[in-house]
């Protein structure tokens, strides 16, 4: 049987040292990489996301039609954006 | 398309029309701070060559296609141009211009050149001094987590703090700098 653990949930102190600690590796491996290395992640994870994001849809549509499932993720990034971009953009400037 | 040719095909438009320019947004926090997934390449684009913009749109187009609506952001009233991959994944361009902004300005004018391997070649880039300052200004919660994280990763101790301070006080936004400075945990 495993011990029993403590849910760090129900403990503010607890819970902030792990997002601490969670935050603090994230920190000290970025500090180990160059800017050009950085960047070359934030490209490794945006082609990886938007195909974790692929298999979602066609997951939720039930296809194994690709362009469907491309569809699928083109209206789901439409709204967030919607959402995201309220009230920060307009098309008539008004000052 | 992956995210990497669309900012090469992206660099090779605006140095072929001739325009000076920068990648901000994520390509640039994610350059001093957290790497984090984007879905845009955005660039801030030079005025000086009145047409330049429209000239990258075009040799953008066999790749891009642009919303023909120009929008302006309700911080400062600047112009952008936002267009959408014609192949999947839907990758979206975001051109912002220059424009009559003391920050803008400054921000432009120290711009440093960056290679990338990756994308075989160098491009332009803010400092992270800059990009903590308008990340801090625009204030959204993504902006703020990059601020945070470039002064993380960075540390202050390696950043030119008094201009960042300078202009968080033109800005008024010193309490999300200070917010921001005291979200990074220690180190050690």
């Amino acid at each position: 049987m495993l011990p029993a653990m403590n849910n760090p949930h129900e403990d503010p102190a607890a819970l902030k040292a792990l997002q601490d600690d969670i935050y603090r590796e994230k920190i000290l491996r970025a500090r180990k990489q160059t800017p050009a290395e950085r960047l070359a992640d934030v490209f490794e994870l945006s082609d990886h996301q938007h195909q974790l994001m692929l298999a979602g849809a066609m997951h939720k549509l039930k296809t194994r039609d690709i362009h469907l499932g491309w569809a699928e993720v083109g209206r789901w990034m439409a709204r967030l954006d919607r959402v995201r971009e309220n009230g920060l953009y307009v098309t008539e400037r008004t000052s | 398309m992956k995210l990497e040719e669309l900012a090469i095909h992206v660099i090779e438009a605006a140095e072929a029309t001739g325009v000076d320019f920068m990648a901000v947004g994520a390509i640039a926090a994610g350059a001093y701070g957290v790497p984090r997934s984007t879905r845009d390449v955005d660039v801030l684009v030079s005025m000086e060559l009145p047409d330049g913009v429209t000239e990258i749109v075009q040799r953008l187009a066999p790749f891009v296609v642009f919303d023909p609506q120009v929008t302006f952001d309700t911080l400062t009233w600047g112009r952008r141009h936002v267009g959408q991959t014609r192949s999947a994944p839907p990758f979206k361009v975001e051109l912002f211009e220059t424009f009559d902004d003391p920050f803008v300005k400054s921000e432009f004018s120290r711009r440093q050149s960056v290679f990338v391997p990756l994308l075989q070649r160098s491009t332009w880039l803010p400092t992270p001094e800059d990009v903590v300052v308008q990340k801090l200004r625009w204030g959204r919660n993504k902006d703020l987590d990059d601020a945070r994280d470039v002064l993380a990763v960075q540390g202050p101790e390696t950043l030119d703090m008094a201009y960042i301070e300078t202009w968080c006080r033109t800005h008024g936004t010193e309490d999300r700098l200070r917010t921001a400075l005291e979200g990074i945990p220690p180190l050690e």
